[in-house]
């Protein structure tokens, strides 16, 4: 990129690499640089953050195979995306190929296998708006919808699945509000 | 060609249209008690739908009774705008999420992931390439269509030779090593 300075056009200087318009907000979360942990410390597991953006395919269809993949391990993921029969199914394996990776080469991640899957979100992305020509002579505006996909991975086993609040859990909570409540404003 | 402007009610526009049509083409000889269609403009009615545009196509009077065409005009529309909160309780509902699959098993031959009802992908992949290239050969030998003998056929690969039992088989050549698994009888 940097060319020598003795070179013969005075302008080479300046860096000529490809300006993306914006570099969002998720691609910048992987350049956090934290400091060096004390020896004390317990180890910081690595976090990728990776994304695919304007994916042809509507955000709330993709949203029902990101909420699948929630707390996966990654193997879990794959294979449950792999036998998936929607066309999103195909783009979110990609993506976590793509983001496992980048883990293993750039950051420091010991085992492939050893990643869960922390954070999945879809996001909307440009729409477009085009006309639909009905019988008649009649039309109607269709809008083509086209969607983001983020994913966090996180390295180390997957969390174990919170247990579904009982009944007991809940009534326990209500007496604790009740037991709560004070006077305002008052002696 | 008739391209709609957008009314106040278009929906009201397009359904009166659409009863206008079929009231001329006299699919909807009922509603008149048997007066002979087509009728010219009568009175107009106090619909809720009176738009003073009067544009290329068809007037739309309407009938004498105005009961029967109001009538017609109660379908059923949603009352209020369904909230995000309400959406979401409907499209979140744990009936509409994806279930996870419990039946991926990993495939003895290869180790890639297959369904245990289903033949495991790679290998379907690999015996249909296979079968492909045989069927490439056949089709150099037979040289046409409707040239299929009536004997069976044996694949051999390079080294093999035939034994007692292809004696009156077919032969088909193939120039490169047996596939692990293809069992040869």
């Amino acid at each position: 990129r940097w060319l020598a300075s003795g070179s013969l056009f005075p302008l080479s200087c300046i860096h000529t690499s490809t300006s993306l318009q914006k570099i969002g907000k998720w691609e910048k979360k992987n350049r956090i640089v934290y400091p060096p942990q004390l020896p004390g410390e317990p180890r910081r597991p690595a976090e990728i953050y990776h994304c695919r953006r304007e994916i042809k395919y509507s955000k709330d269809k993709m949203w029902y195979l990101a909420k699948l993949i929630k707390g996966m391990s990654i193997d879990q993921a794959l294979a449950q995306l792999e036998f998936s029969d929607k066309k999103g199914a195909k783009v979110i394996k990609e993506v976590l190929l793509e983001a496992q990776e980048m883990a293993v080469r750039k950051h420091n991640v010991e085992f492939k296998s050893n990643l869960h899957i922390a954070e999945s979100q879809t996001g909307r992305g440009r729409y477009v708006k085009r006309m639909r020509y009905h019988g008649k002579g009649m039309f109607g505006m269709m809008k083509i919808s086209r969607c983001h996909y983020f994913v966090k991975l996180v390295e180390g086993p997957p969390p174990p699945p919170e247990p579904p609040k009982t009944g007991f859990d809940q009534a326990k909570e209500y007496v604790q509000q009740l037991r709560n409540r004070t006077l305002v404003h008052t002696l | 060609v008739l391209v709609l402007i957008r009314s106040p009610m278009p929906r009201l526009r397009s359904l009166l249209q659409r009863c206008w049509g079929r009231l001329e083409r006299g699919l909807w000889p009922g509603v008149f008690g048997g007066q002979s269609p087509p009728w010219g403009p009568a009175l107009a009615v106090q619909g809720p739908a009176l738009v003073p545009q009067g544009i290329s196509d068809a007037g739309e009077s309407s009938a004498e009774v105005p009961s029967l065409l109001e009538s017609i005009l109660w379908m059923a529309a949603p009352k209020q705008r369904r909230t995000i909160e309400v959406n979401r309780c409907r499209r979140r509902n744990p009936s509409k999420l994806i279930e996870i699959k419990r039946n991926i098993d990993v495939c003895p031959e290869c180790g890639n992931l297959k369904q245990k009802h289903v033949l495991c992908g790679y290998c379907y992949a690999k015996v249909k390439e296979e079968t492909r290239l045989i069927r490439m050969e056949i089709h150099k030998k037979e040289g046409g269509p409707f040239n299929a003998p009536t004997v069976e056929t044996v694949v051999l690969y390079e080294g093999e030779k035939p034994t007692e039992k292809d004696e009156g088989k077919r032969i088909i050549e193939r120039a490169s090593k047996r596939p692990s698994w293809f069992v040869q009888d």
